[in-house]
């Protein structure tokens, strides 16, 4: 199962730069817990149940009413970087 | 004499209000006992003392005109950093969020104010709630008040901590696997975690949406009954807040306790085994049945838990990407900003389960372990509702073994792991538990049970609870700077 985990892509999935010692360190913890899974994922269970909200649950959707919130200074309070009330990023492409 | 700060609230509140202790004064007790222990526990990542002493001074003001606002009004509670108070940092223990402050009160926070609580201050954590003994806490571990050289459990370790060593009443934590239960455990105080949804989560940083719960750490069982019942009821803004169900409630007298095979097996310590045994014992004398039942899917709980807990923590993490809040790396563009600030924000374990739920969600491999973990949480599910027809409640260890030196589990990720065996699957269907400290071992570190109940019975469990520690009178209080708390 180790070597079936491609660490390169599903660091790239996460967004996370690794470094090759985090590579390779997370391969071999990944594989170890994922070996411990195989009991699990072996295991014939029904198809027609599955668990989602513990107690199964609607969820209790709120009315689609405006009502108080963040200002938009406080939504910005914490911004890296922000200009004319925006969020400010780097570009998208080179 | 008991000290104030361990007297049940129910007692602080009549000594405020026939004035024989002023709010103001238990304030400044509990920051003279923070000046002793916090040098060698470390639970507080931040004390509010000064902020908070106006408040505490306008509490005495309160109960001297016979005006307070409730049984909390000028007891000092910790609340776990990773939740949100308005005006101050919730750090979750990690660098990603050494800067961020909240702009916003959680709701609990909204409620424990309108009662007239104070706050202490933020308590330490494993970084983003993420593991069993604060070692993952990017500003260092918190100590166990019993014995310094070992883990005071996590990833509530510093709000069970404060409790224990006095320097708050009681504190707020979180618990998704176990965190409230596991490090109250370990530090000798009482620990409740309340059905999913019955306190809203608004306000507390995410990490496992469908398991993560707010819940009390107290001295006593009275105690969590007061601040649970303050903090719950339904919030519009938490969709998964539950509004008031009625069920069948628990027996009190007469009732049918099964103690739980898969969790007194192999893993769980001899010590840990005995308590279990010696509280029945002590239930049976008071004309209680004690039953053994089997639970067999329990022993799949760490995988189930493992895939879904890390599942949805890759999702609600993916928040954290330098745009809006927390620390930036520059980069760039927008995408290597994203990957270097996440690189750089989150320590070893949170970047592990991010990856572990990545790969459990990504194509090729969703049916075989994330579709499989929620199929088997639907036959745990259903295991425990056919035995709460046969019992009134669940008993088991809150730990498979007694508080763990610093390191001892650290290299060792599935026997760190291991150490919320009896408490993930409280979590994964929705029930309320609670850990009751019973004794200590042979090497005087604390002992306790889990106690379990059907959902939305939460207040019958801690009647219930309240009943099996009186009957158990556990009253040792650790010595720490060579001062008993």
């Amino acid at each position: 199962m180790a070597d079936k985990i491609d660490i390169k892509n599903v660091a790239k999935l996460a967004s996370i730069k690794l470094n090759q010692e985090e590579e390779d360190r997370l391969k071999n913890d990944l594989s170890m817990i994922i070996e411990h899974f195989d009991a699990l994922s072996k295991m014939d269970l029904p198809d027609d149940k599955i668990s989602i909200h513990p107690l199964g649950m609607s969820l209790n959707l709120a009315e689609d009413i405006a009502s108080k919130s963040l200002t938009h200074k406080e939504a910005l309070s914490n911004a890296p970087e922000s200009k004319d009330g925006q969020f400010v990023v780097p570009p998208s492409l080179d | 004499m008991m000290n104030n700060y361990k007297l049940p609230i129910s007692k602080i509140n009549q000594l405020f209000k026939n004035k024989e202790l002023k709010p103001s004064e238990l304030y400044a007790e509990t920051f003279e006992r923070a000046a002793i222990t916090e040098s060698i526990i470390h639970g507080h990542l931040e004390l509010f003392q000064e902020e908070n002493l106006k408040k505490a001074l306008n509490s005495d003001e309160r109960y001297e005109k016979g005006e307070n606002l409730g049984t909390l009004d000028g007891i000092p509670i910790a609340i776990k950093d990773n939740i949100n108070i308005s005006g101050y940092a919730t750090t979750c223990s990690s660098k990603m969020l050494s800067n961020y402050i909240s702009p916003y009160d959680a709701t609990v926070i909204t409620r424990l104010k309108n009662e007239g609580a104070l706050f202490t201050g933020k308590t330490n954590l494993d970084e983003f709630a993420m593991g069993s003994s604060t070692e993952n806490s990017a500003f260092g571990p918190t100590k166990n008040p019993w014995d310094s050289s070992r883990v005071p459990g996590g990833s509530s370790g510093g709000s069970a901590a404060v409790v224990s060593a006095g320097s708050a009443i009681a504190s707020l934590g979180s618990d998704t696997g176990g965190s409230i239960r596991q490090p109250a455990s370990f530090c000798g105080v009482v620990g409740f975690k309340p059905t999913y949804g019955t306190v809203s989560r608004f306000g507390l940083v995410a990490f496992a949406s469908s398991l993560d719960q707010i819940g009390p750490i107290t001295n006593h069982v009275e105690d969590a009954r007061l601040i649970f019942n303050s903090m719950k009821g339904h919030d519009p803004r938490d969709a998964t807040s539950l509004i008031e169900s009625k069920a069948k409630q628990p027996k009190l007298k007469n009732a049918k306790i099964g103690i739980i095979k898969e969790l007194m097996e192999d893993g769980i310590s001899e010590d840990a085994k005995k308590e279990v045994h010696k509280v029945a014992k002590l239930l049976e004398a008071e004309g209680h049945e004690i039953i053994e039942v089997s639970l067999p899917l329990t022993k799949m709980s760490i995988s189930i838990y493992y895939l879904i807990a890390p599942a949805e923590c890759s999702a609600n993490l993916s928040r954290f990407d330098g745009v809006r809040y927390g620390n930036r790396v520059p980069g760039s563009t927008s995408s290597e900003m994203m990957e270097l600030t996440r690189a750089n924000g989150f320590g070893p374990e949170v970047k592990k389960r991010i990856l572990l739920g990545t790969y459990a969600l990504s194509a090729g491999y969703y049916d075989a372990y994330y579709g499989q973990a929620l199929k088997a949480r639907a036959m745990m599910k259903k295991e425990f509702t056919d035995i709460y027809e046969d019992v009134d409640y669940l008993i088991s260890p809150t730990t498979p073994s007694d508080p763990f030196k610093f390191g001892e589990k650290s290299d060792n990720q599935l026997e760190m792991y291991m150490s919320d065996l009896c408490t993930i699957p409280a979590n994964l269907v929705g029930m309320p538990a609670i850990s009751i400290p019973t004794g200590l071992s042979s090497q005087g570190l604390p002992l306790s049970v889990q106690i379990m109940s059907p959902s939305n019975t939460d207040n019958t469990l801690l009647d219930f609870s309240e009943s099996l520690e009186s009957l158990v009178a556990f009253t040792e209080e650790p010595v720490i700077n060579g001062v008993v708390s």
